[in-house]
């Protein structure tokens, strides 16, 4: 009940807050204290957003952009947990690997972009590629840290009933690692989409990265707004569609802890 | 030929950090005949979980041997099953999935599965509870869960690992009391770790007390309280004769302990 209480409580004082920056936004345009060449102003970005949508605009961008961030994250995910389970389950190829993630740790993969570009030509391909990037490490450290870390007692319990290796991967350390799994894929999710808009702006006809640049570059801010307002949205949804089924699948390790 | 045999065992680890060789148990030598009940009792570290886990053949053997039914042990096999501490059960699995799991290991055809985990989940009085998952059920429950468990798949022994050690006082003297007759019905042999002197009493044919440093048997008590028992055997004189007798060998560990730690201080 207070638990209750207290998350609408924090929804409303989110709400409340989003609103009053939104009014400020708008107020300190209207009353001339900044430039709207600068900002826009929210009214002007809402009234070009329903043009844009009428043209037909949005849908074109929306759908390039969700076409790379799907082509990225469905090759992080199948490469990230198909490795991440290798790595988890034999330490030998852990070691293997080890020094790539440190190398993807430690130094920006935007620094990989003139590569591909040579590699793979401007465009989808690329852009794919670096959004790959993006999104592999969680989702790989993340499986590999569940297969490993597989609860030991559990394990015994299954060698106790003549469970084999194969057994205990399949039936004990991969149930077992669902949820941190799917925390992985979450963190590659919005991982994946800054890959697509960040490579977008790079060298792209199409896509939310590009046409934010594209205004960029004629100086039209508002249109450029609403095309920033797009891709958080964007985050946003996919991050929370993530979140529920990350909720789904652990309830019971949340209700354990408990 | 008793179904347990237990010669001369000897069982060391290396201790990871340091390096250095850690005698656990030694010189173990017991027997345990078919159908009986024998509870094994001790101070911490006297490695009586050792030995349990060394006759699941979870735990490898140094020196000597453990045969069941005259079969050397080398690995954990379907004659023998274990009921650990409630942390061992499955936490995405439901009541009847648990149950279902050493079935599922031992390659029972899958209509048997159901019926016969339905089966045991019924005689530890779980049947309404069968779709639960272990966070949602009592400490008891989930051990009610894990005998069934260990039912299931029809072992010759059964073996327990301080099971009902995380509950309160109450809980386990009930679990104590169902835990005997369905012993009783089931006729297994049964081994069972405890540290508490009473549950040692109270289902044992025999206790067997062991001692520490390294891990040894002390002395095999004979219990001569008939069957079936009732709690009500805990206030008898003959009672209290074998709790002194117990509790003399642990103030002894104890006693020792202190003066090892007093020595190192």
């Amino acid at each position: 009940m207070i638990a209750a209480l207290a998350k609408r409580q924090a929804l409303i004082l989110g709400t409340l807050s989003m609103v009053g920056i939104l009014g400020l936004w708008q107020a300190v345009v209207d009353l001339g204290f900044i430039d709207p060449f600068f900002v826009s102003r929210p009214s002007a970005v809402w009234n070009e957003f329903l043009a844009q949508w009428r043209r037909g605009n949005i849908l074109i961008h929306v759908s390039e952009t969700l076409r790379s961030f799907a082509l990225a994250l469905g090759l992080a995910t199948t490469v990230g947990i198909g490795l991440g389970l290798l790595a988890g389950w034999f330490r030998d190829v852990e070691s293997a690997l080890d020094p790539f993630v440190w190398f993807k740790y430690s130094a920006p993969t935007i620094a990989f972009y003139p590569l591909f570009i040579a590699w793979l030509g401007y465009g989808t391909p690329t852009i794919v590629a670096i959004a790959f990037l993006f999104a592999l490490t969680p989702i790989y450290a993340n499986t590999l840290s569940g297969i490993k870390n597989v609860d030991r007692d559990l394990v015994r319990a299954a060698r106790s009933f003549g469970a084999r290796p194969y057994d205990i991967f399949f039936m004990v350390a991969l149930p077992g690692s669902v949820p941190i799994i799917v925390a992985g894929l979450r963190l590659g999710v919005g991982r994946a989409l800054t890959g697509v808009v960040v490579a977008e702006l790079f060298g792209a006809n199409a896509g939310l990265g590009y046409s934010i640049g594209y205004f960029a570059q004629l100086l039209q801010t508002t249109r450029m707004m609403v095309y920033i307002v797009i891709v958080i949205i964007l985050g946003v949804i996919l991050t929370q569609l993530l979140s529920f089924i990350e909720a789904r699948t652990d309830a019971w390790r949340v209700s354990a802890a408990k | 030929m008793a179904q347990i045999e237990v010669r001369d065992l000897q069982i060391t680890y290396d201790t990871p950090k340091t390096g250095e060789r850690f005698t656990a148990v030694e010189g173990v030598t017991l027997s345990v005949e078919a159908g009986e009940f024998v509870t094994i009792v001790g101070a911490s570290g006297c490695g009586k979980s050792t030995l349990l886990l060394a006759v699941a053949g979870l735990v490898p053997v140094s020196g000597g041997t453990i045969a069941i039914d005259g079969r050397t042990v080398t690995a954990p096999g379907p004659d023998r099953a274990v009921v650990f501490q409630e942390a061992s059960l499955l936490p995405w699995r439901s009541v009847l999935g648990n149950v279902k799991f050493g079935l599922e290991m031992q390659r029972w055809t899958r209509d048997d599965r159901t019926e016969r985990a339905m089966r045991f989940i019924r005689m530890v009085g779980l049947a309404n509870f069968a779709d639960y998952h272990p966070h949602q059920l009592s400490g008891g429950m989930r051990q009610r869960v894990n005998i069934a468990r260990a039912l299931a798949v029809d072992p010759k022994v059964l073996l327990m690992d301080e099971p009902f050690g995380a509950l309160d006082a109450q809980t386990r003297e009930v679990m104590g009391d169902e835990l005997l007759t369905i012993w009783e019905r089931e006729k297994k042999t049964a081994l069972f770790v405890t540290h508490d002197i009473d549950e040692a009493i109270f289902l044992a044919d025999r206790v067997v007390v062991m001692g520490r440093n390294p891990g040894h048997i002390k002395e095999i008590m004979r219990v001569d309280i008939p069957r079936p028992r009732h709690e009500d055997v805990l206030d008898s004189d003959l009672f209290n004769g074998y709790r002194k007798r117990l509790r003399a060998h642990l103030a002894e560990d104890m006693a020792s302990m202190h003066l090892v730690e007093g020595a190192q201080a």
